[in-house]
């Protein structure tokens, strides 16, 4: 049943109508859970005319029919990717790791108190594509919990794709993604190599595990042992509805019970699995495995 | 009735983007400010980073559904005491019964008039609607 | 320095053993949710396990375990999988009943045969479900499903819950149809405010479909209902 992918056309109908918007919205908050205001209008409109033309479709409505038939996952994937921002980049969202400093790990240490658990707190970040995400964990560890010199954190970072994952053991990063990393952390943490390029130094590469893993393959993330937190942001709402509910099941099985997961700033497990939790912070929500099993 | 300057907030939770519609406009033009969402997760969602007057919430919905939903609203986790009217198709005694036990205030069969429920979101919101002269409603 | 560190313990869980799919079924009755949850997970794949899979779907009472059941059944796109999950649609649990229709919903090769069937079920709330496992239902069946539905039901909440599933998808060939169903309740004002709604969207879609056939052919006759 799946159709051949046409190539891409210079030219297709007119831009979108009211309709065609309206419907088009309606179908992307039903799918992802994420709205937009009227105001977004020529955000949408741009995006959508881009997708249309190189899905190789001839009209709004040929394109449209094929996304919502589930013909040609690709087009969803490229309208999710051209709606949503995807850039990877040190401290993106980085509210989440205020939570992180702020609220998450003291409730984690509490709850180890209480259990009377020790070991390493372990951290999560899946995917991790080149490192931007666990290296940003490990630098506002370092800079600024206060208890990282008493309390010992493991950062794993794992991520499907093994050429981005030898780049993040690389550890060299461009201007671009360093935006937002602070003068002296780039003085202390960092190196220039060159072209205007720094290395991240060896002690905070080593401090990251880094791993290939399938986040549908239930094997690959059994292999990872138990965390406390997971940073899974931005990934699950490309899935198509089995796969991110066997995702889902598959970072349920690789938190800690009362374990907390981090999506995407515009995710949401509503569109996902009911499995987890929803917890409400001061900087956010984030996810929480139960504690115990939840009733049916 | 007619607007006041802090309209109470109603979440209206349905997963068919007709009957969200249909409670919306005729909540809108009854004073509310309307909020929506698709599922019973959602709404619980909504409900953590936004107080609500009152929840509209539908029965049958994926990923969570209006019982489990209206249980959570009212769980620890969240905590709502707004009242909370359950709109559904079925029409059993056995699922309004589910209904009050799960702390919904109300449980309608559909198709709902429009002129009843806007009077019923009247109703449960002016006990609960602290809009004293002088005094901004939280 | 930092005590950001790597462990050099060897991983905790062992793996690699192949899993024993009796064990696994055996462990879909263990007293622990978490591990009968996780037979359910690392049961996916194992065609003899359906049977032992499908018997959990009603009795399981854990949420996560019961989802994973689903997810792995789901796997088995086939109709005899469908049809025994089907079975549920009539369930007293609401959480049931919605999560089998999600699982249906994500399975066209198992759904579709059974279509015919569903949309004609005497039972009023399984033609609903139906029509909410025909708008997420990836296969060009669902919108004459729908269309079945909306043109023939005499009930005016499966015609509702169609008429929701329907209007993603309709164009302006579906006018005509809507406003014979305007006509045919003309007194439920939620069905006149969603097709007053409607009809001047669809005059700006005029895209072929699957419901001109249809309406060439005349109207679809009566899709079930008895009041």
């Amino acid at each position: 049943m799946s159709a051949t992918a046409p190539a891409p056309r210079a030219e297709i109908s007119p831009a979108l109508t009211d309709a065609d918007f309206q419907r088009f919205r309606e179908f992307f908050y039903r799918r992802t859970g994420i709205q937009f205001a009227n105001s977004k209008r020529y955000f949408v409109d741009k995006r959508v005319e881009a997708c249309i033309r190189e899905s190789g479709e001839d009209s709004f409505a040929a394109w449209f029919a094929s996304l919502r038939l589930g013909l040609r996952p690709d087009l969803i994937q490229q309208a999710i990717n051209q709606l949503t921002v995807n850039e990877t980049y040190f401290l993106r969202e980085d509210y989440q790791f205020d939570s992180l400093l702020r609220s998450v790990l003291p409730r984690v240490l509490a709850d180890r108190g209480r259990a009377g658990r020790g070991g390493p707190v372990r951290i999560l970040s899946l995917p991790c594509s080149t490192g931007e995400e666990p290296y940003s964990i490990a630098l506002r560890l370092i800079e600024e919990w206060p208890l990282i010199a008493d309390v010992d954190v493991e950062l794993h970072a794992a991520d499907i794709d093994s050429a981005v994952l030898t780049q993040a053991r690389t550890g060299v990063y461009g201007a671009r993604s360093l935006q937002r990393v602070p003068e002296s952390w780039l003085y202390r943490h960092f190196t220039e190599v060159g072209g205007g390029h720094r290395q991240l130094s060896a002690e905070i590469r080593s401090a990251v595990t880094f791993s290939r893993v399938n986040v549908c393959d239930t094997d690959d993330v059994r292999a990872l042992d138990r965390f406390d937190v997971i940073f899974c942001r931005n990934m699950l709402i490309y899935f198509d509805e089995l796969s991110s509910r066997r995702a889902a099941e598959n970072l349920y099985g690789a938190l800690r019970p009362g374990g907390y997961l981090f999506l995407g700033h515009s995710e949401s497990m509503s569109r996902i699995s009911p499995i987890f939790a929803p917890c409400r912070l001061p900087e956010g929500l984030v996810y929480q495995r139960p504690a115990q099993g939840a009733t049916a | 009735m007619t607007a006041t300057d802090h309209p109470a907030r109603v979440l209206v939770v349905d997963d068919a983007a007709t009957v969200r519609l249909y409670h919306s406009e005729v909540l809108t033009a009854a004073g509310f400010r309307v909020s929506q969402a698709a599922n019973g997760l959602e709404a619980v969602e909504c409900a953590m980073t936004d107080r609500f007057d009152l929840f509209i919430v539908d029965v049958n919905m994926p990923k969570m559904n209006g019982y489990a939903c209206v249980e959570r609203l009212r769980g620890a986790a969240v905590g709502s005491v707004a009242p909370i009217l359950m709109v559904s198709t079925e029409d059993r005694s056995v699922d309004a019964a589910r209904a009050y036990a799960a702390g919904a205030n109300l449980y309608l069969v559909k198709p709902v008039d429009p002129g009843r429920l806007a009077r019923l979101a009247i109703l449960l919101t002016m006990a609960t609607t602290t809009d004293r002269p002088g005094e901004a409603t939280p | 320095m930092a005590l950001v560190r790597r462990t050099t313990a060897a991983p905790a869980a062992p793996t690699s053993a192949p899993a024993d799919p009796a064990a696994l079924a055996e462990a879909l009755h263990d007293p622990d949710p978490e591990r009968r949850r996780a037979a359910a997970v690392d049961l996916h794949g194992f065609a003899a396990a359906v049977p032992a899979l499908l018997a959990r779907v009603a009795v399981e009472d854990d949420a996560a375990a019961r989802d994973a059941v689903l997810t792995s059944l789901a796997g088995h796109d086939t109709p005899a999988v469908a049809e025994a999950l089907c079975a549920h649609l009539g369930s007293e649990d609401a959480g049931l009943r919605t999560a089998v229709v999600e699982t249906l919903a994500a399975m066209p090769c198992g759904a579709v045969p059974l279509l015919p069937g569903l949309v004609a079920d005497p039972d009023p709330d399984v033609r609903i479900l139906t029509a909410m496992i025909l708008a997420d239902l990836p296969a060009p069946d669902a919108e004459l499903r729908l269309v079945e539905l909306v043109s023939g039901d005499t009930h005016r909440n499966v015609v509702g819950a169609a008429l929701a599933a329907l209007l993603p998808m309709a164009t302006a060939a579906h006018a005509a149809l809507l406003r014979r169903t305007r006509d045919r309740f003309a007194d439920d004002p939620f069905l006149r405010f969603t097709i007053d709604a409607a009809l001047p969207a669809l005059a700006a879609a005029d895209e072929p479909c699957a419901a001109d056939a249809a309406a060439a052919a005349g109207d679809a006759g009566p899709a079930g209902g008895s009041r």
